[in-house]
């Protein structure tokens, strides 16, 4: 097997004083190949977030950061690079794209300008080629007559403009991958539609490989191909989109997907997974989804589970799918 | 069947009143724009559409929160519209609301016991401490809750408590008409079946009737009796559930139906992309209003109207091309030009 783009091993990340520091992310390990799509799924409180923000070093520090683990990206661990280079990797390599596309983008400055900054810290073209390349990537997000709306401020544009235009900044220098978190969160549905078909024709002619942070699995099924669940600051299951979502291992995925109401079924009632999401870290022993469980036993609250194997496409963290299976 | 609640032809025109003006002076917004349907006892009407069709402001108007600029509400015969301050105060006894966000509809200052006896108390419903104890408590296990909880502030809940904290508010006057704005959207996936669930279960044991806002048009598949879809203020579609879904006639129904992304990897490549934003509520294009983004859209739409007109029993829809000739959108439409 070729070495992948991006290889997340044991990472974990605390927040607040050492003495009694709170665990949001706890021993989390995956990996993203070149050109790849996954898909990281996870609610409230799951650490979905903070695992995305930690591959960029965007953690606040203090009060957060990262106890373990190496971010390896093209076989270079992010956490041992001095903190100075990361702007030359944050742009250039790994782009991000945040949710909520008003307040990431910088109300007085152009989109032109704002498009062409990440170009001027990290490519070096004149002038003229920057702005061409900057009506180019317009153009790729599908902003119509990009030449003419260089001069545009954000409060100009809709949500699904103003999310294109953060596609376009992101996609300007071809990073090799994309953090996309809950791009689609706050738009309408067929808006939501446009731009997940956009980030599919950029990934085609981009290649660049993505990670989907999500709480919708509709989208997640929609643009990805393997799909990483998380709860309570963990990694619960892992596997190719087509196994998870047809034959899920853990009882929380199992749940989650049983919950969602779907355009075609009939039932009188929701499954219902009972309880709450625990707050994050305040599960310290065993395994997270214990209180909320249908399958649980002793064993579980007493220990967290491994990563138990279905498939090669396909691991879960539960002791009783898990060990049925061995 | 009896009907509970009907419209009549409401419009509501922000930014009509004169007042003080800088430059020009601005169209009125008219947020809905002539909306007609009712409402019949124990039945649920889900709305659907995107920001800014009005959908919001519809509920808002049927409850006489703000006040319509045109039509009339009846609830139970009575016009709401007409009513004197003192009337409307009686009436609202017969008609509650469920917010959407669980964080901004409760007071934090007070105690979960204040927030949901609060209307018995107007009423005066309660009068004894103990027996205001004792509704509460009652409320609170129909909503499946612990009545020990009561004396907490809602910052001691999670959002899905917190709601449930809003819905025995809501239910403690045993209304007819429950307005239920966007009651899950703001809630954690696994939480928001729990609350789908409970909503059901209230009403096949108490019998009033939700008008629920709502754009996951799973979950409004799931909940509702009727379907009605508005697109910039005014009504397209409206119909029993199974024949909008399994039969929409509207192009901005099939649109809306075929962009929600389903956890389901088999159903990746059918879905119609529609092009263009929602033009804004303050510039609505002349003809029928989808005409901008409909694929189909002829000259015709350009100039006329349509009416909703029926297209099935008990469906119908505003599109000059409905029933009996349909149109199906081509699916996978270029979202962009290239």
């Amino acid at each position: 097997m070729t070495r992948p783009l991006l290889k997340i091993s044991d990472v974990s990340v605390e927040f607040g004083p050492k003495a009694n520091a709170i665990r949001v992310v706890d021993s989390v390990s995956f990996s993203i190949g070149a050109g790849e799509a996954v898909g990281l799924v996870g609610e409230s409180g799951s650490g979905k977030s903070i695992t995305s923000l930690s591959i960029l070093r965007l953690i606040p520090d203090p009060p957060g950061r990262i106890v373990s683990g190496s971010i390896e990206f093209e076989g270079q661990d992010l956490l041992k690079l001095p903190a100075n280079r990361m702007p030359e990797i944050r742009g250039r390599d790994i782009a991000m794209i945040f949710q909520e596309p008003m307040s990431s983008l910088n109300p007085v400055m152009t989109i032109g300008d704002q498009i062409a900054e990440a170009l001027m810290l990290h490519q070096d073209l004149d002038r003229d080629a920057r702005w061409q390349r900057v009506i180019e990537v317009l153009s790729l997000v599908g902003m119509p007559d990009p030449a003419a709306r260089l001069g545009a401020f954000p409060h100009e544009f809709s949500g699904g403009m103003r999310q294109r235009v953060m596609i376009a900044m992101a996609v300007a220098c071809n990073p090799k991958l994309l953090i996309a978190d809950e791009p689609t969160t706050a738009l309408d549905v067929t808006i939501q539609a446009q731009v997940l078909e956009l980030m599919k024709s950029i990934r085609a002619s981009v290649n660049t490989a993505i990670l989907l942070i999500s709480h919708d699995l509709g989208v997640i099924a929609d643009l990805c191909e393997r799909v990483v669940v998380m709860y309570s600051g963990r990694i619960v299951e892992e596997g190719s989109v087509e196994s998870i979502f047809s034959k899920p291992e853990h009882p929380y995925t199992r749940g989650l997907l049983q919950s969602i109401p779907r355009l075609d079924d009939d039932r009188k009632r929701l499954y219902q997974i009972a309880g709450t999401v625990p707050m994050a870290g305040s599960v310290k022993k065993g395994c997270p989804f214990y209180a909320r469980c249908d399958l649980r036993v002793d064993k579980c609250a007493a220990e967290m589970p491994p990563m138990f194997e279905f498939s090669k496409q396909h691991k879960a963290a539960c002791w009783v799918t898990g060990e049925a299976e061995q | 069947m009896t009907e509970l609640l009907r419209a009549d032809n409401l419009v509501k025109a922000f930014g009509s009143e004169g007042g003080f003006h800088i430059g020009a002076r601005k169209q009125p917004v008219r947020a809905v724009n002539g909306v007609s349907f009712s409402v019949t006892t124990g039945e649920t009407l889900a709305v659907v559409g995107e920001s800014g069709c009005g959908k919001s402001t519809l509920g808002r108007l049927l409850l006489r929160l703000i006040e319509p600029t045109e039509g009339q509400v009846h609830i139970g015969g009575v016009d709401v519209t007409q009513m004197s301050a003192a009337e409307l105060r009686a009436a609202r006894r017969q008609m509650q609301m469920v917010f959407q966000d669980p964080y901004g509809s409760l007071s934090p200052r007070r105690t979960v016991a204040e927030i949901i006896a609060e209307p018995l108390e107007v009423f005066g419903i309660v009068k004894t401490r103990q027996e205001r104890r004792e509704r509460v408590a009652e409320l609170l296990e129909q909503v499946g809750l612990p009545p020990t909880l009561m004396d907490r502030h809602p910052r001691q809940f999670s959002g899905g408590q917190r709601q449930r904290i809003g819905i025995a508010r809501a239910i403690a006057l045993n209304p007819d008409f429950i307005v239920a704005d966007e009651p899950v959207s703001a809630l954690d996936v696994s939480v928001q079946a729990q609350i789908v669930n409970l909503l059901q279960d209230l009403q096949e044991a108490k019998g009033f009737s939700y008008f629920f806002i709502a754009h996951d048009l799973a979950v409004v598949r799931h909940i509702a009796d009727r379907v009605m879809v508005m697109y910039l203020g005014r009504i397209v579609e409206i119909g029993p559930k199974r024949s909008i879904y399994t039969a929409p006639q509207h192009p901005y129904t099939q649109a809306l139906l075929s962009a929600a992304p389903e956890p389901d990897v088999k159903k990746r490549t059918k879905r119609i992309i529609l092009s263009g934003d929602v033009p804004s509520p303050s510039n609505v294009p002349p003809g029928c209003s989808f005409h901008t983004r409909c694929p189909l859209a002829q000259e015709q739409c350009r100039q006329v109207r349509p009416e909703l007109r029926e297209v099935a029993p008990g469906q119908t829809a505003a599109c000059h091309f409905a029933e009996p000739n349909p149109i199906k959108l081509p699916v996978s439409a270029p979202a962009y030009a290239s």
